[in-house]
């Protein structure tokens, strides 16, 4: 566990020194003041638009600084030979998933934490009262993106940056839909495409920001089901990666 | 432990090719072993396998078939790692840190006991003592090179395994390079496996070499046996040497040195195979001449090489399976 | 790839692709939510020319009232309204499909602890 924590140190340090972060935090942040300054549809209810477009932002924030932060981690790591001493020497590949996604969970923890911080901002600065319900929402927001992150992972083993961002765009889409949604893409093969999608996760699990910004009441039962979904299904894909690593050559 | 800190049995490596219907081997039944204390060295053309070789017996690359123990125990073993030193070929760090920040860090990540003060002694001994707290991007190769031995050396490890250690180095960073890779052997009895393209530099410092071709051992054993050419001897006399000798010996006279010291004139040199040495002495005692020296001849390590490499080059095999 | 490696994959995909063929339902709400969730289906269309023609028979004069005025209709209670479902048809809305949230964490959480076993078994092994 010291060797992963670390591990984790070094990567967030690594991770905080390079200038994709601040880049994907500013762009968030502009993302958030500008929401306020746009006018509302719907008069009277800027507060729900606010809330609403904001916590979308950072949803796809989330997704961004999954890509950003992690998509080009291990193809790094590797071209510039530092996996090999790492590996040969002080850490186990589990080490190096382990660390490498921790560090890179807790920059992306603390960026999203600022977003929502930042839209807490704009609420308040606009005179809007701030629910009860998204300092819960944040936290599931969180695990959202620790679970695109271990997607961003686990393509990194299989594909080179490029390509990762795309699939795990496709991913975050396709995950949204629902399983009739998604066999209606291609009917002909409707017994293959029910099998895909029941093997990815349901992203619709994380939405709530919806109830949120029309003031509904979400139990905090279900935030808690749904982080154990999150983090449960997150598991799952860094071991499906590890098992992957593990078989690698490095050559 | 008293097993042998790398021995390699039969080890195969094959790399798939044609989306995986056939294999190309790497490296083709190779054994070898290093002893606890010497500085062996690798060496083979581009291309050869060395840097499978040694991926393998780090555990990065997992053997087709044979096996790598290292002090008995495989590659990956916690207990082996703790012992293991090992320089790539020209690894590029996170230019972000500084040399002491990676320092501390990979301490925490080997569980060292040491700080601060013996991190900059470390970096003082590999020449960057004035550099501990600069980013490594404003690094030159060579700065960044010993960024990587220092690494390699926190540990005080007992093997040391550095891939190209020295490529692109200027001659004054390899003769320290040398000196440091020397010290760890004779004071700390460290075994070394070097890998290295530079043969004046093995030559120099390895007791002990391997020559890889095409995936396969060509040669291997302690510099003096790798370097003796084959049957070959040198006689030093002084006098003259009998015509009748002339027809078997490679040369005669090879050089003629005025030993002015001694003030006993002229000395000549021959070179003979080692069936004829004794008739040779024979006719030389009969003739006269007094006899000052008799040596195996040694040759050079490029020409070893070379030698071992040439029947490999010539006939390529076919190595597609 | 390692030869083990490359067919303990092979077998974890196909367990994978085996277990997802026979799991009996699937996420959609719509399909598994209980009547009480969904509310009596409307027959009715929800064109706006239709709202005053067609007539809604079961909302009193005064729904009515206030329906034409806003250009909105009012169900009963408990009566599906088709303009809103897909904002109750979401799993924070759907408490029954929590314990198959839950089943499939721990499905998850079980499957990641038999797949980091065996591979770094495998590992081990090599």
């Amino acid at each position: 566990m010291r060797t992963i924590r670390a591990f984790a140190d070094m990567t967030m340090k690594m991770l905080l020194r390079r200038r994709t972060i601040y880049g994907i935090s500013i762009v968030i942040l502009l993302a958030l003041l500008g929401i306020s300054r746009v006018p509302s549809f719907d008069v009277g209810n800027e507060g729900r638009f606010i809330l609403d477009f904001g916590m979308f932002g950072l949803e796809i924030g989330a997704l961004l600084l999954a890509i950003g932060l992690a998509a080009n981690l291990y193809p790094r790591d590797r071209e510039s030979r530092v996996l090999l001493p790492l590996l040969a020497v002080p850490l186990s590949r589990a080490h190096y998933l382990l660390g490498r996604f921790a560090g890179a969970a807790l920059v992306q923890m603390a960026s999203l934490v600022a977003g929502c911080l930042g839209l807490v901002a704009v609420l308040a600065i606009n005179g809007y009262a701030v629910p009860p319900a998204l300092i819960p929402a944040a936290l599931l927001l969180v695990v959202e993106g620790w679970f695109l992150l271990s997607v961003v992972f686990f393509f990194g083993f299989w594909t080179s940056p490029p390509l990762n961002a795309p699939l795990t765009v496709l991913l975050f889409i396709i995950s949204q839909m629902s399983v009739r949604e998604f066999v209606s893409l291609l009917p002909a093969a409707s017994g293959a495409m029910k099998v895909i999608r029941l093997l990815l996760p349901h992203m619709d699990a994380f939405h709530i920001k919806d109830p949120i910004a029309h003031g509904e009441t979400v139990p905090l039962l279900y935030f808690a089901v749904a982080a154990f979904y999150g983090l449960c299904y997150t598991a799952f894909i860094l071991t499906v990666g590890l098992a992957v690593f593990r078989s690698r050559d490095l050559r | 432990m008293a097993d042998a800190p790398i021995r390699v049995t039969a080890l195969t490596k094959r790399y798939p090719v044609r989306m995986g219907l056939g294999s190309v081997a790497a490296l083709d039944s190779v054994s070898f072993e290093l002893r606890e204390g010497e500085i062996m060295g690798f060496l083979g053309p581009n291309g050869a396998g060395k840097t499978t070789a040694i991926k393998c017996v780090l555990g990065l690359l997992k053997p087709s078939s044979g096996r790598v123990r290292l002090w008995g125990l495989p590659p990956a073993h916690p207990s082996v790692r703790r012992r293991l030193g090992y320089v790539p070929e020209s690894p590029d760090y996170d230019d972000a840190f500084t040399p002491l920040e990676l320092l501390s860090l990979f301490a925490r990540m080997r569980r060292l006991p040491g700080g601060r003060c013996d991190w900059l002694d470390l970096l003082a001994r590999v020449g960057l003592s004035a550099w501990e707290t600069t980013r490594i991007r404003k690094f030159s190769k060579g700065m960044r090179q010993r960024v990587s031995l220092a690494l390699a050396l926190q540990s005080r490890p007992s093997l040391l395994v550095l891939d190209e250690p020295t490529g692109g180095l200027d001659p004054l960073a390899r003769s320290e390079f040398r000196s440091i890779i020397l010290e760890e052997s004779s004071s700390r009895g460290a075994t070394v496996f070097l890998s290295s393209h530079l043969l004046s530099e093995v030559e120099t410092i390895c007791t002990r070499a391997l020559i890889l071709d095409h995936g396969s051992l060509v040669r291997q054993g302690s510099m003096r046996e790798l370097l003796r050419e084959e049957n070959q001897w040198r006689l030093e006399f002084a006098g003259e040497a009998p015509a009748s000798l002339a027809g078997r010996v490679s040369a005669l006279p090879v050089t003629s040195t005025p030993d002015e010291a001694a003030g006993s004139g002229e000395y000549r040199e021959l070179r003979t195979a080692g069936e004829d040495l004794q008739a040779c002495i024979d006719e030389l005692r009969s003739a006269g001449a007094r006899i000052t020296r008799v040596e195996p001849v040694y040759g050079r390590l490029e020409d070893v090489f070379l030698s071992a490499t040439a029947g490999q080059r010539e006939e390529e095999p076919e190595r597609d399976q | 790839m390692r030869p083990a490696g490359a067919s303990f994959l092979r077998a974890l995909s196909a367990a994978l692709f085996l277990i997802a063929c026979a799991l009996p339902g699937d996420y959609d709400i719509e399909d598994v939510a209980p009547t009480s969730h969904l509310g009596e289906p409307c027959e009715h269309d929800h064109g706006h020319g239709e709202l005053q023609e067609a007539g809604h028979e079961h909302h009193d004069d005064a729904e009515r009232q206030e329906s034409t005025q806003t250009g909105m209709h009012v169900h009963e209670a408990g009566q599906r309204n088709h303009g809103t479902e897909w904002f109750f048809n979401q799993p924070w809305a759907s408490p029954f499909i929590w314990p198959k949230m839950l089943r499939d964490s721990l499905v998850l959480a079980a499957l990641a602890a038999v797949i980091a076993l065996v591979s770094r078994r495998l590992t081990r092994r090599a």
